[in-house]
């Protein structure tokens, strides 16, 4: 029978202030994301070219997104894979303060049409997710053993790469440094990239471990989550390249439409089987990040058919199909997930670091160390809830009727991100208090 | 003596705060039994600075199996089952 002594260093786990940053950010550029939506309204939502639109859409992706999924992930490799990203402190550090002011600029740069600032932004922006990038392949190349999180976690930075290189060269032509002959299916290929890429990929391979630990559901099946990385990106890695094709009149564009059926089937499979797992799961009692979830799983579904429907004649040219596609992947997949494991990993992450100091300490007794639903209570992430949930159908409803659902959802986009960035602040208030107790107790020795 | 905990339906941190609070009241000679899902890997260097000894056995009923005891106390030591 095998004997295991093996043991996570405490050196390992990076201070709490590196994950911290960036999930607190996060929704701060999600109320810029709604502020931009409050003041443009249908400008934002009628065109996926219109600069409205794009500002819109990076503050989301880069800045809601991003920033929560870097975070976590500087966070997940010690813990999840016993490998620290290197120097984590000053990545992060870098890395976040780039960011940050590459997001700003581009979303500025969009609105303005200020040639500086997009130049401003590439540089950030680029810089940035290079530290990232090596920081962490350094940390998943360490890796000995690899099991399916850490395979999908590899693929997701490789994705990651592409959709930034991409970026920057949409970037580099979008603002005049160089001629770009090729620009819609560039940009497909990176929203793509970005999307299927970085964002699925990294869902999928943390869920592998993450929905069966908090959740309490069995095992997603090995015969799944081994072939499902690869699928993914294999089918990825020939799309582009079809996609390219299509834009240089090589191929008629359902070569490329039908190719990408393959890794959205790829993803319908893991949503149902995590909506299946999660039906087997052993404490039944009703969960805020389950509910995230769910939401995310059944948008998948809803995003297939909607994809499906794009091959009807009658609905091909309607400019509608690929903003609403748009708003269930970002909003109602990829956010809601996000948003949703925000409400594990932050109380869980406070009460470890204190536990932890509690157990060096040992001033058990004497300081009480809050527990996860005293750190995130249910009621206060339940009314979060209901707040995307009511954003995510009026920014759905806002295509149909743009004035003044527009306006609207922005209203109810600033609300959510004000309630998720107030129970954040509220956790992080609730551990420097137990902190600042556990040092008092020091001190007092 | 062996004390039984079994936390394999304890949504984390709960196994961890379970298994802290049921080593405090362990008398000398006993040892703690945990039965778990996974491999508490994030509780080691808590056990560590703790003073605590502890063996974790791929098996039993759910996946897991922990003995905890004090490693200062080799009556425990000697009961752990081989």
């Amino acid at each position: 029978m095998q004997v295991s002594r093996s043991s996570l260093s405490l050196e390992q786990a990076p201070p709490i202030s590196v994950p911290f940053r960036f999930f607190i950010t996060a929704p701060i550029f999600g109320l810029f994301a709604a502020l931009l939506l409050l003041i443009y309204g249908p400008e934002a939502l009628t065109n996926r070219w219109a600069p409205a639109t794009l500002a819109l859409t990076h503050l989301i992706t880069l800045g809601f997104l991003g920033m929560i999924m870097c975070g976590a992930m500087m966070q997940m490799l010690p813990v999840l894979a016993g490998s620290p990203v290197p120097r984590v402190k000053p990545v992060a550090t870098a890395v976040h303060s780039l960011l940050t002011i590459g997001i700003i600029s581009l979303a500025s740069g969009f609105l303005s049409g200020i040639t500086g600032l997009f130049h401003l932004a590439l540089t950030t922006l680029g810089l940035g997710f290079l530290i990232f990038i090596i920081a962490t392949s350094i940390a998943l190349i360490r890796i000995r053993t690899p099991n399916d999180t850490i395979h999908g976690m590899r693929l997701a930075i490789a994705s990651l790469a592409t959709t930034v290189m991409l970026g920057l060269t949409i970037g580099a032509g979008f603002s005049g440094i160089t001629s770009l002959s090729q620009l819609i299916p560039l940009t497909d290929i990176h929203l793509g990239w970005g999307i299927l890429g970085w964002v699925g990929m990294l869902v999928v391979g943390v869920a592998y471990q993450v929905v069966p630990m908090f959740q309490l559901t069995p095992e997603y099946p090995r015969k799944l989550t081994g072939p499902l990385n690869w699928v993914l990106f294999a089918t990825l890695v020939i799309w582009a390249p079809l996609y390219l094709a299509w834009g240089n009149g090589q191929l008629p564009k359902w070569v490329p439409d039908i190719w990408i059926l393959l890794p959205i089937t790829g993803y319908i499979l893991f949503a149902g089987t995590t909506l299946w797992l999660q039906q087997k799961r052993r404490r039944r009692v009703s969960d805020v990040t389950l509910l995230f979830w769910r939401t995310g799983m059944i948008l998948i579904a809803a995003c297939l058919l909607l994809w499906l429907t794009s091959f009807i004649p009658a609905a091909k040219n309607q400019p509608t199909l690929p903003l609403l596609l748009g708003i269930w992947l970002l909003f109602g997949v990829a956010a809601s997930v996000t948003n949703g494991m925000l409400y594990k990993i932050v109380p869980f992450l406070a009460w470890f670091h204190l536990q932890n100091r509690q157990v060096a300490l040992m001033s058990m007794g004497k300081v009480k160390v809050p527990n996860m639903k005293e750190l995130m209570p249910d009621r206060l992430t339940k009314r979060q809830l209901y707040a995307h949930l009511a954003t995510l159908l009026l920014l759905t409803l806002a295509l149909f009727w743009p004035n003044p659902l527009a306006h609207i959802a922005g209203l109810s986009l600033g609300l959510s991100c004000t309630l998720l960035l107030l129970n954040l602040l509220q956790a992080a208030r609730r551990y420097q208090q137990v902190n600042q107790e556990l040092s008092d107790f020091e001190a007092s020795r | 003596m062996e004390h039984k905990l079994d936390v394999s339906g304890l949504e984390p941190p709960e196994p961890m705060e379970r298994i802290l609070q049921a080593i405090e009241e362990i008398n000398a000679g006993d040892y703690l039994y945990v039965i778990h899902r996974r491999e508490p890997r994030m509780i080691y260097p808590m056990l560590e600075n703790m003073g605590i000894a502890w063996i974790t056995r791929p098996g039993g009923p759910e996946g897991y199996e922990i003995f905890i005891w004090r490693k200062d106390d080799s009556v425990a030591s000697a009961k752990i089952p081989a």
